[in-house]
């Protein structure tokens, strides 16, 4: 059965509301659909409720919550001597604000070191823009130039690393039963002599001595 | 604390649309709270409902107490007023309707009944579910429904007087 228009009036709330059903919604929108003076009335009384749940709460007058807090509990009894004197520390006195004077401190003593400050020795001059300027400019050097030798360094050693290791590993060979009086470690028909001696032979001496003679001395820190 | 305050001194003022009296009235409701906590029952329902219908109860006492007053100076003599009154000093709280169309619905709010009013305002400026208007206000749901659509019919049908259309 069609909607009349009192039944939508009646049910308006409820379909703004969400609280139909999927039948009563249909049989709703149905007849709204095809009612000028009904599909008027929704359409204000929906826009209203949309920007009334979108108003702002009042803020509440200062005093308020400390009267309130009078009222029910009392007065704050005052305090005396030391701690009315230390009254101002207390908003200070929290966590948090432990906390950011730690980070700010810390970052203080970072960018200082940085930048090449000395606490001990900072005077008035330091603190000029253009020494400040001058002073991280001349550390960012020092850093480039220090980090660009290290690198240098490891360059060097990693070449005559590489040099000295054999140039290609010999293939395995296949597995041969010892002789009944070689001793393990002996290799045949040679007679036995350290390990050792065997990875540095008179060929990457030479190969040493001329890399040597060719790559500037440099200490190597 | 400071989100209840908040909340009951919205309530009394979108009801009484008086900043002294929502001011008092706040007061009252956290005073009667105090010394009525021991009969709070969390069975009976949250606290923030059972603080609001303490406020319900302490709005419609001012509104009978407050209604002899109301009969001699009737609403539409009594707006003129409220107007001047507030577009001449303007405070903070009431420079945020100022303007808005809240403006223009605390005074529709102010034109319709109690029973419609306090309705309205638990669902639509308080978004009290509707189960929890029926604890607040005592009556059964049929009622609740039929009194939230009947005061927004008739808000809207105020606010058209008036010449304001919701965008």
């Amino acid at each position: 059965m069609a909607w009349t228009c009192e039944q939508i009036e009646s049910r308006l709330s409820e379909y703004l509301d969400h609280l139909l059903g999927a039948a009563e919604r249909h049989e709703f929108e149905a007849h709204a659909a095809g009612c000028a003076r009904c599909t008027e009335l929704v359409g204000r009384v929906g826009k209203l409720v949309g920007e009334m749940h979108r108003f702002e709460p009042l803020e509440v007058p200062p005093r308020l919550v400390s009267n309130i807090l009078e009222q029910t509990l009392g007065k704050r009894a005052e305090k005396k001597g030391w701690r009315a004197w230390l009254g101002w520390l207390r908003p200070i006195a929290q966590p948090r604000f432990a906390y950011g004077a730690v980070t700010v401190f810390v970052t203080t003593i970072v960018l200082s070191q940085a930048l090449g400050f000395q606490i001990r020795k900072i005077s008035k001059e330091n603190l000029k823009p253009a020494n400040i300027y001058r002073a991280a400019d001349r550390r960012a050097h020092l850093v480039y130039a220090r980090s660009s030798k290290f690198f240098s360094d490891l360059r060097v050693v990693y070449e005559i690393q590489s040099r000295l290791r054999p140039e290609a590993e010999p293939q395995a060979a296949p597995e041969q039963q010892p002789a009944p009086n070689q001793r393990p470690g002996q290799s045949e028909g040679q007679p036995t002599r350290p390990r050792g001696l065997n990875r540095a032979n008179n060929h990457n001496f030479t190969l040493l001595a001329s890399m040597l003679d060719a790559v500037p001395v440099r200490s190597m820190r | 604390m400071r989100r209840h305050t908040r909340r009951i001194y919205n309530l009394c003022y979108r009801f009484t649309s008086n900043r002294h009296e929502s001011e008092d009235l706040t007061q009252d409701v956290f005073l009667r709270v105090y010394r009525t906590l021991g009969s709070y029952r969390s069975a009976h329902g949250g606290f923030a409902t059972w603080m609001t219908s303490v406020t319900r109860n302490l709005l419609i006492d001012h509104y009978r107490r407050t209604k002899r007053d109301r009969l001699t100076d009737s609403l539409e003599d009594a707006l003129p007023k409220l107007e001047e009154k507030e577009s001449a000093g303007r405070r903070p709280d009431q420079a945020a309707l100022a303007g808005e169309l809240s403006e223009q619905v605390q005074r529709a709010l102010g034109k319709i009944s109690p029973d419609l009013r306090e309705a309205v305002i638990l669902r639509d400026l308080q978004g009290l579910e509707y189960r929890e208007i029926q604890e607040v206000l005592g009556v059964p749901e049929g009622t609740v429904k039929s009194r939230i659509n009947r005061g927004r019919i008739e808000l809207a049908r105020l606010l058209e007087q008036m010449g304001v259309r919701p965008e």
